[in-house]
Protein backbone atom coordinates (compact mmCIF):
# COMPACT_ATOMS: atom_id res chain seq x y z
CA UNK A 1 0.00 0.00 0.00
CA UNK A 2 1.34 3.70 -1.02
CA UNK A 3 1.39 5.91 2.15
CA UNK A 4 -0.52 8.83 1.04
CA UNK A 5 -0.61 11.95 2.61
CA UNK A 6 -4.19 13.82 4.06
CA UNK A 7 -4.54 17.12 4.94
CA UNK A 8 -5.96 17.15 8.48
CA UNK A 9 -9.44 18.53 9.14
CA UNK A 10 -8.55 21.28 11.18
CA UNK A 11 -6.78 22.47 7.98
CA UNK A 12 -9.79 23.23 6.03
CA UNK A 13 -11.60 26.81 6.12
CA UNK A 14 -15.49 27.38 6.47
CA UNK A 15 -16.84 27.35 2.98
CA UNK A 16 -14.56 24.61 1.49
CA UNK A 17 -16.28 21.70 -0.88
CA UNK A 18 -14.63 18.77 -0.69
CA UNK A 19 -14.47 17.07 -4.18
CA UNK A 20 -17.30 14.94 -4.64
CA UNK A 21 -17.38 11.25 -3.79
CA UNK A 22 -19.47 8.22 -5.77
CA UNK A 23 -19.56 4.82 -3.57
CA UNK A 24 -22.28 2.47 -3.80
CA UNK A 25 -22.84 -0.38 -0.77
CA UNK A 26 -22.83 -3.78 -1.39
CA UNK A 27 -24.50 -6.44 1.01
CA UNK A 28 -21.27 -7.37 2.22
CA UNK A 29 -20.49 -4.31 3.42
CA UNK A 30 -23.57 -3.69 5.25
CA UNK A 31 -23.86 -7.22 6.78
CA UNK A 32 -20.59 -6.49 8.25
CA UNK A 33 -21.64 -2.99 9.07
CA UNK A 34 -24.89 -4.77 11.09
CA UNK A 35 -22.83 -7.41 12.60
CA UNK A 36 -20.58 -5.05 13.85
CA UNK A 37 -22.91 -2.69 15.49
CA UNK A 38 -25.46 -5.76 16.84
CA UNK A 39 -28.13 -4.56 14.68
CA UNK A 40 -30.69 -7.26 14.23
CA UNK A 41 -33.24 -5.32 12.30
CA UNK A 42 -33.92 -6.63 8.60
CA UNK A 43 -33.85 -4.05 6.74
CA UNK A 44 -34.37 -6.39 3.35
CA UNK A 45 -32.97 -4.15 0.63
CA UNK A 46 -32.46 -0.96 2.09
CA UNK A 47 -29.48 -0.07 4.35
CA UNK A 48 -29.68 2.19 7.91
CA UNK A 49 -29.51 5.76 7.14
CA UNK A 50 -26.41 5.71 9.99
CA UNK A 51 -24.73 3.25 8.16
CA UNK A 52 -24.83 5.50 5.10
CA UNK A 53 -23.88 8.04 7.14
CA UNK A 54 -20.77 6.12 8.59
CA UNK A 55 -19.65 4.69 5.25
CA UNK A 56 -20.20 8.62 3.78
CA UNK A 57 -17.89 9.75 6.35
CA UNK A 58 -15.15 6.67 5.46
CA UNK A 59 -15.61 8.87 2.08
CA UNK A 60 -14.43 11.82 3.17
CA UNK A 61 -11.49 10.29 4.96
CA UNK A 62 -10.13 9.10 2.17
CA UNK A 63 -8.80 12.89 1.55
CA UNK A 64 -8.88 14.25 5.14
CA UNK A 65 -7.32 12.87 7.87
CA UNK A 66 -8.31 12.77 11.71
CA UNK A 67 -5.91 13.80 13.72
CA UNK A 68 -5.32 11.56 16.74
CA UNK A 69 -7.39 12.63 19.44
CA UNK A 70 -10.18 13.71 17.49
CA UNK A 71 -13.37 13.25 18.47
CA UNK A 72 -17.24 13.31 17.49
CA UNK A 73 -19.13 15.56 19.39
CA UNK A 74 -22.42 15.65 17.26
CA UNK A 75 -24.19 14.23 14.66
CA UNK A 76 -27.47 15.62 12.89
CA UNK A 77 -29.06 13.57 10.01
CA UNK A 78 -32.68 14.21 7.87
CA UNK A 79 -33.58 10.94 6.03
CA UNK A 80 -35.06 12.12 2.50
CA UNK A 81 -35.26 8.41 1.10
CA UNK A 82 -34.84 4.56 1.98
CA UNK A 83 -31.45 4.16 0.56
CA UNK A 84 -30.81 0.78 -1.40
CA UNK A 85 -28.44 -1.89 -0.96
CA UNK A 86 -26.13 -1.48 -4.12
CA UNK A 87 -27.58 1.84 -5.56
CA UNK A 88 -25.11 4.39 -7.09
CA UNK A 89 -24.44 7.38 -4.14
CA UNK A 90 -22.78 10.10 -4.35
CA UNK A 91 -21.40 12.60 -1.63
CA UNK A 92 -21.02 16.07 -1.23
CA UNK A 93 -19.61 17.58 2.01
CA UNK A 94 -18.80 21.29 2.56
CA UNK A 95 -17.11 22.98 6.15
CA UNK A 96 -19.76 24.77 7.26
CA UNK A 97 -18.42 25.83 10.72
CA UNK A 98 -14.98 25.97 11.85
CA UNK A 99 -13.42 27.44 15.20
CA UNK A 100 -11.37 27.66 17.88
CA UNK A 101 -11.41 26.81 21.47
CA UNK A 102 -8.61 25.74 24.49
CA UNK A 103 -6.28 24.46 21.96
CA UNK A 104 -9.01 22.50 20.29
CA UNK A 105 -10.33 23.30 16.48
CA UNK A 106 -14.44 22.29 16.01
CA UNK A 107 -15.45 21.85 12.91
CA UNK A 108 -19.04 21.17 11.67
CA UNK A 109 -19.15 19.18 8.04
CA UNK A 110 -22.35 18.98 5.98
CA UNK A 111 -22.63 16.25 4.16
CA UNK A 112 -25.70 15.41 1.19
CA UNK A 113 -25.70 11.74 0.70
CA UNK A 114 -27.50 11.48 -3.24
CA UNK A 115 -28.78 8.44 -4.69
CA UNK A 116 -30.10 8.81 -8.48
CA UNK A 117 -29.17 12.21 -8.34
CA UNK A 118 -31.47 13.24 -5.33
CA UNK A 119 -30.64 14.06 -1.62
CA UNK A 120 -31.76 10.61 0.28
CA UNK A 121 -29.11 11.76 3.52
CA UNK A 122 -28.70 14.87 4.74
CA UNK A 123 -25.99 15.60 7.68
CA UNK A 124 -24.11 17.98 9.88
CA UNK A 125 -20.84 16.20 11.83
CA UNK A 126 -19.37 18.07 14.29
CA UNK A 127 -15.57 17.15 15.25
CA UNK A 128 -13.42 18.06 17.78
CA UNK A 129 -9.56 18.12 17.52
CA UNK A 130 -6.45 19.14 18.77
CA UNK A 131 -5.56 22.11 17.04
CA UNK A 132 -2.21 21.31 15.01
CA UNK A 133 -2.99 17.60 14.75
CA UNK A 134 -1.72 15.66 11.45
CA UNK A 135 -2.49 13.12 10.18
CA UNK B 1 -46.87 1.84 18.62
CA UNK B 2 -45.38 2.31 21.96
CA UNK B 3 -44.65 5.67 23.72
CA UNK B 4 -41.20 4.60 24.83
CA UNK B 5 -39.31 2.05 23.61
CA UNK B 6 -35.70 0.99 24.40
CA UNK B 7 -32.77 -2.48 23.60
CA UNK B 8 -29.41 -2.45 25.64
CA UNK B 9 -26.50 -4.00 24.36
CA UNK B 10 -22.81 -4.34 25.45
CA UNK B 11 -20.35 -2.85 24.08
CA UNK B 12 -17.29 -4.98 23.51
CA UNK B 13 -13.82 -4.05 22.51
CA UNK B 14 -14.33 -6.65 19.70
CA UNK B 15 -17.69 -5.14 19.00
CA UNK B 16 -15.38 -1.59 18.57
CA UNK B 17 -12.82 -3.59 16.68
CA UNK B 18 -15.07 -5.11 14.80
CA UNK B 19 -16.97 -1.52 13.62
CA UNK B 20 -13.41 0.32 12.93
CA UNK B 21 -13.41 -2.42 10.32
CA UNK B 22 -16.57 -1.91 9.18
CA UNK B 23 -16.04 1.51 8.80
CA UNK B 24 -13.03 2.50 7.95
CA UNK B 25 -12.46 4.19 11.29
CA UNK B 26 -9.32 3.27 12.79
CA UNK B 27 -9.01 6.53 15.17
CA UNK B 28 -6.21 5.03 18.04
CA UNK B 29 -8.86 6.29 20.49
CA UNK B 30 -10.17 3.75 19.25
CA UNK B 31 -8.78 0.94 18.78
CA UNK B 32 -5.03 1.38 20.17
CA UNK B 33 -4.85 0.66 24.17
CA UNK B 34 -1.49 1.79 24.36
CA UNK B 35 -2.35 5.39 22.00
CA UNK B 36 -5.72 5.23 23.92
CA UNK B 37 -3.36 5.27 27.79
CA UNK B 38 -2.08 8.42 26.61
CA UNK B 39 -5.36 10.45 26.45
CA UNK B 40 -7.50 12.02 28.96
CA UNK B 41 -9.70 9.32 28.43
CA UNK B 42 -6.83 6.22 30.12
CA UNK B 43 -7.85 3.96 27.31
CA UNK B 44 -10.23 3.36 24.50
CA UNK B 45 -13.40 4.65 23.77
CA UNK B 46 -15.71 3.71 21.38
CA UNK B 47 -16.69 5.31 18.02
CA UNK B 48 -19.62 7.82 18.85
CA UNK B 49 -21.57 6.41 15.81
CA UNK B 50 -21.32 2.77 17.01
CA UNK B 51 -23.15 3.78 19.92
CA UNK B 52 -25.56 6.16 17.90
CA UNK B 53 -26.28 2.95 15.82
CA UNK B 54 -28.60 1.26 18.95
CA UNK B 55 -31.10 5.04 18.65
CA UNK B 56 -31.07 4.08 14.82
CA UNK B 57 -31.75 0.65 15.64
CA UNK B 58 -34.48 1.50 17.76
CA UNK B 59 -36.06 3.88 15.57
CA UNK B 60 -36.19 1.36 13.04
CA UNK B 61 -37.52 -1.29 14.91
CA UNK B 62 -40.38 1.19 16.32
CA UNK B 63 -41.35 3.10 12.78
CA UNK B 64 -39.81 0.66 9.64
CA UNK B 65 -39.63 2.48 6.25
CA UNK B 66 -40.60 5.58 7.80
CA UNK B 67 -37.97 6.15 9.96
CA UNK B 68 -35.72 5.48 6.91
CA UNK B 69 -37.36 7.78 4.04
CA UNK B 70 -38.35 10.66 6.36
CA UNK B 71 -36.69 10.54 10.06
CA UNK B 72 -34.67 13.41 11.73
CA UNK B 73 -31.75 13.08 14.16
CA UNK B 74 -30.28 15.83 16.52
CA UNK B 75 -27.54 14.01 19.44
CA UNK B 76 -24.92 15.18 21.26
CA UNK B 77 -22.06 13.11 22.31
CA UNK B 78 -21.94 13.80 26.03
CA UNK B 79 -19.84 11.55 27.26
CA UNK B 80 -17.03 8.39 26.21
CA UNK B 81 -18.40 5.30 26.21
CA UNK B 82 -15.58 2.72 27.48
CA UNK B 83 -15.68 -0.80 26.41
CA UNK B 84 -17.74 -3.58 28.45
CA UNK B 85 -20.05 -0.88 28.77
CA UNK B 86 -23.71 -1.69 29.07
CA UNK B 87 -25.67 0.88 26.90
CA UNK B 88 -29.31 1.02 26.83
CA UNK B 89 -30.28 3.19 24.19
CA UNK B 90 -34.27 4.95 24.49
CA UNK B 91 -36.89 6.76 22.34
CA UNK B 92 -39.53 7.99 24.52
CA UNK B 93 -42.36 10.12 22.99
CA UNK B 94 -42.37 13.76 23.36
CA UNK B 95 -44.53 15.25 21.54
CA UNK B 96 -46.59 15.50 18.01
CA UNK B 97 -46.35 18.83 16.57
CA UNK B 98 -45.67 20.32 12.90
CA UNK B 99 -46.62 16.76 11.19
CA UNK B 100 -43.91 14.61 12.94
CA UNK B 101 -44.33 12.83 16.08
CA UNK B 102 -40.96 13.63 18.56
CA UNK B 103 -39.31 11.67 20.48
CA UNK B 104 -36.28 12.11 23.02
CA UNK B 105 -33.53 9.80 22.27
CA UNK B 106 -30.59 9.03 24.54
CA UNK B 107 -28.25 6.18 25.31
CA UNK B 108 -26.87 6.17 29.03
CA UNK B 109 -24.60 3.03 30.81
CA UNK B 110 -25.48 1.20 33.66
CA UNK B 111 -24.20 3.56 36.44
CA UNK B 112 -26.95 5.85 34.57
CA UNK B 113 -24.68 7.99 32.71
CA UNK B 114 -26.09 9.66 30.02
CA UNK B 115 -23.53 9.05 26.71
CA UNK B 116 -25.36 10.32 23.90
CA UNK B 117 -29.05 12.63 24.42
CA UNK B 118 -30.81 14.43 21.30
CA UNK B 119 -34.39 14.35 19.65
CA UNK B 120 -35.50 12.42 17.14
CA UNK B 121 -38.82 12.79 14.92
CA UNK B 122 -40.54 10.50 12.36
CA UNK B 123 -43.81 12.03 10.22
CA UNK B 124 -46.95 11.78 11.80
CA UNK B 125 -48.72 10.71 8.91
CA UNK B 126 -46.39 7.39 8.84
CA UNK B 127 -47.47 6.18 12.20
CA UNK B 128 -48.50 2.30 12.09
Amino acid sequence: MTAVTRPPITSFPRGHTFARASFSLDAAAVRAYLDAVGDANDYGASIPPLAVIAFALRELQASVSLPDGALHTGQEVEHEAVVRVGAPLTMQAVVAQRSERQGFVITVVEIVVEQDRVPALRARTTIMAPAGGGA
Amino acid sequence: MTDGSSLTREITQGRIDAYAEASGDHNPIHVDPAFAATTPFGGPIAHGMLVLALIGEVMYRDHGDAWSAGGRLKVRFKAPTRPGARVTASAIFVRETDGAREYAVQCADDAGEVLIEGRASVPAAARP
